[in-house]
């Protein structure tokens, strides 16, 4: 087994054995080929630790080999630093690795497609008013039961669910023509999904899922329950009084 | 690697067990179906109180395979089973329900559906 364990080391500093343990759990975990691992220990004045470890794998065999940009977790040290992390990879990396430790000091853990929170906020709104938008129109041409479902604590790969009733096909239709041409001309969307009319219409966004039922559908499927933990939307035309009293 | 004659998983609540590939749909030219690939089957053995009895002929569409599925970013998905989920001729479930994990791929292959209504995806 090749293996490298540089330290350097600034200050003075005393807690060494707990994390040379770290570093033999480790190897121990993902080591049966023969790897190399360059192992950085940093130990500042105060005498905190400040481990930053670089853990590089580089395989000999065909059958371990790894991919970093294909692993959808890694060890992220901010956006620059895996970079030019990735693109140094077999060049000089001591050098590499001793600057990208001056300039980010504490080892992160994170996904790397993750959006900051304010972005992820301003899609939720972007997204949410979309929907109601969407709900307004399918309440327009007379759609029953009309829910919106903030669902993306509950799933990963929408945000909004919105659920009608129709009660025949030529309404399941009109509804889709409708929210289609909305969506298009206002937004410059285009669904996914059902493109005829289906005693189960699904539009589908991205962000924003549209079911159409038909009543005895709607009972049979029953979504509702199965998203019962999501938040309802309170729709903004509910409360007004019906056209018609 | 679905073929005809290989045996499925079902992985809804329609009643039936166990399916037996017939046919690939649109697949004149290639060996085997793949997940999201809709095939005919025989249901070979239903439960009790099933709506689908055994022997008949249905349409489903797989949503897990034993063979290892790639994506462009690296990742590869392989599952323990072969599984199927069975669709009517408009893509509607049969079964209100899906059992098990399943693959992100079946949304852009327009099975949204079966998505909304599965416990976990990948």
């Amino acid at each position: 087994m090749a293996e490298s364990i540089i330290l350097s080391v600034t200050g003075a500093g005393t807690q060494f054995s707990g994390e040379l343990w770290h570093v033999g759990r480790l190897e121990s975990n993902i080591s049966r080929r023969p790897r190399r691992h360059f192992v950085w220990l940093s130990l500042n004045n105060k005498q905190h630790l400040q481990l930053n470890r670089y853990f590089w794998p580089i395989p000999r065999t065909r059958a371990l080999n790894f991919n970093p940009r294909g692993s959808p977790l890694h060890l992220a040290y901010g956006k620059e630093a895996e970079d030019s992390f990735l693109s140094n990879a077999n060049k000089d990396t001591d050098e590499m690795f001793d600057d990208l430790f001056k300039k980010y000091g504490k080892v992160v853990f994170g996904r790397n497609d993750q959006k900051p929170s304010a972005a992820e906020l301003d899609d939720d709104a972007e997204s949410l008013s979309f929907a109601v938008e969407i709900a307004k129109a399918v309440s327009e041409v007379k759609a029953a039961d009309i829910k919106v479902l903030f669902v993306k604590p509950l799933v990963y790969w929408t945000r909004f669910f919105i659920i009608a009733t129709a009660f025949s096909r030529p309404q399941i239709d009109a509804i889709g023509t409708k929210v289609r041409d909305l969506a298009e001309t206002k937004y410059g969307k285009v669904p996914s999904g059902d493109t005829k009319p289906n005693t189960w219409t699904l539009l589908d966004f991205g962000d924003v899922v549209i079911h159409i039922f038909l009543p005895q559908q709607r009972a049979f499927y029953n979504l509702e329950e199965f998203y019962g933990n999501a938040t309802q939307i309170e729709l903004p035309f509910e409360n007004q009084p019906p056209f018609r009293s | 690697m679905i073929q005809p004659q290989t045996l499925l998983n079902v992985a809804d609540n329609s009643g039936a067990r166990k399916l037996m590939c017939i046919r690939i749909i649109g697949a004149s030219h290639r060996r085997y179906a793949h997940i999201g690939d809709v095939i005919i089957a025989v249901v070979k053995e239903a439960g009790p109180k099933a709506t689908i009895e055994r022997s008949e002929v249905v349409r489903a569409v797989i949503v897990r395979t034993c063979k290892e599925l790639k994506r462009d970013n690296g990742i590869i998905i392989r599952y323990d089973d072969n599984a199927a989920v069975i669709i009517d001729q408009a893509g509607n479930p049969k079964g209100t329900r899906i059992f098990g994990a399943i693959a992100e791929e079946l949304r852009q292959l327009n099975f949204t559906k079966i998505i909304s209504l599965a416990p976990e995806i990948l």
